[in-house]
């Protein structure tokens, strides 16, 4: 499974919550940001984020002055924020749920930024989709196919068919443990040396 | 006061509504594109959208197979436009209320996309802000209001 760490954008560009919103406007037209992280004030303050939605919505629409606009009132603080360890899929359900587009990656302090744009275009759901919850859907089909097959008879049709989708879903779950496995030290030896003696193929 | 169609940007991409996602995601990859445009079947038809927060929100959150899930099962459609004379503060104020970032430019045919950061990187409301008042005035110069004194 990808990590938010993977596909984040690691060059942060974070701004005071005391800074202009014209100052704010001109870092992100330089640097081509959406959004900048606000600083925390001391360690065990929050983060803060302030996007370019956050400047159209509350000082563009409304014809505020920017130069008189100060980052603390339009900022999110504290923002919702992501561990680097996260699977991809999880910040997309984490957006997805909160309806936000970009949280910044922190651990300890702050690693990056991670958004909807990185995940389309380094997130590897097109090539995998991977389902969430797995584990617990199986449990729940398979409880169902029991009901199924003691109300319907164990060898009616409606019953196999409970049992197929038990089994499809086991073989999803198998997928997802296959794919999060860490490769021996024997396979990873392997992978760099194939010619050794100890990494030969018997075929029989 | 800027118009929409001074900073909307003219490259439009079009898909259509049958395509798989898979296809609508490339598309996006390769141009660098955030949304695509969904074509109409017919002159009567409205236009859609589809952003990269429906194909996140909607597919990879679900894990579902973007080779597997069309275009037309995500999209925004009909989506709200935009008529390329509508003042860029108004844009602006229109993509507030309605909780949008972005939408078609049209005037009869598809003209461009004017989306939050078109505003913000080509705008000019750092420079001149327009309160309300300036806004009417602007709309209005002949009311007794918008007069001015020398």
């Amino acid at each position: 499974m990808l990590l938010a760490k993977d596909i984040m954008t690691p060059n942060v560009i974070t701004i005071s919550g005391s800074a202009t919103v014209a100052e704010a406007v001109k870092i992100m037209k330089d640097k081509g940001l959406r959004a900048l992280v606000v600083d925390r004030r001391s360690d065990s303050d929050p983060y803060g984020i302030v996007t370019e939605t956050d400047i159209v919505y509350k000082i563009a629409a409304f014809g505020h002055d920017p130069k008189k606009m100060r980052v603390y009132e339009i900022m999110t603080k504290p923002c919702i924020t992501v561990n680097p360890d996260l699977g991809v899929e999880y910040v997309a359900r984490l957006f997805a749920n909160t309806r936000i587009r970009r949280a910044p990656v922190i651990e300890g302090k702050l690693q990056g930024i991670i958004s909807v744009s990185d995940i389309l275009k380094k997130g590897d759901f097109v090539e995998k989709p991977k389902q969430l919850y797995i584990e617990d859907r199986l449990d729940v089909a398979r409880e169902e196919a029991r009901a199924v097959c003691a109300a319907k008879g164990a060898t009616s049709p409606e019953c196999a068919a409970a049992w197929d989708e038990v089994e499809e879903l086991q073989a999803a779950a198998a997928d997802k443990r296959q794919s999060e496995k860490k490769p021996s030290s024997l396979e990873a030896y392997c992978a760099e040396n194939p010619d050794a003696r100890e990494c030969r193929i018997y075929e029989d | 006061m800027m118009q929409a169609q001074e900073i909307m940007t003219k490259d439009v991409v079009t898909i259509s509504g049958s395509s798989t996602v898979a296809e609508a995601v490339k598309i996006m990859k390769d141009q660098g594109l955030r949304a695509l445009i969904v074509e109409r079947r017919s002159d009567g038809d409205p236009y859609g959208i589809v952003t990269e927060t429906d194909i996140v929100y909607k597919i990879a959150a679900f894990g579902h197979d973007p080779k597997k899930m069309r275009v037309y099962e995500i999209m925004t459609k009909p989506c709200i436009t935009v008529n390329p004379d509508l003042g860029v503060e108004y844009v602006a104020r229109l993509f507030a209320n309605t909780r949008i970032r972005r939408a078609p430019v049209v005037k009869g045919q598809l003209l461009g996309v004017i989306s939050i950061s078109d505003i913000l990187n080509k705008s000019d409301f750092v420079e001149k802000p327009k309160s309300e008042f300036e806004l009417y005035c602007e709309d209005n110069p002949s009311a007794l209001e918008a007069r001015i004194y020398d």
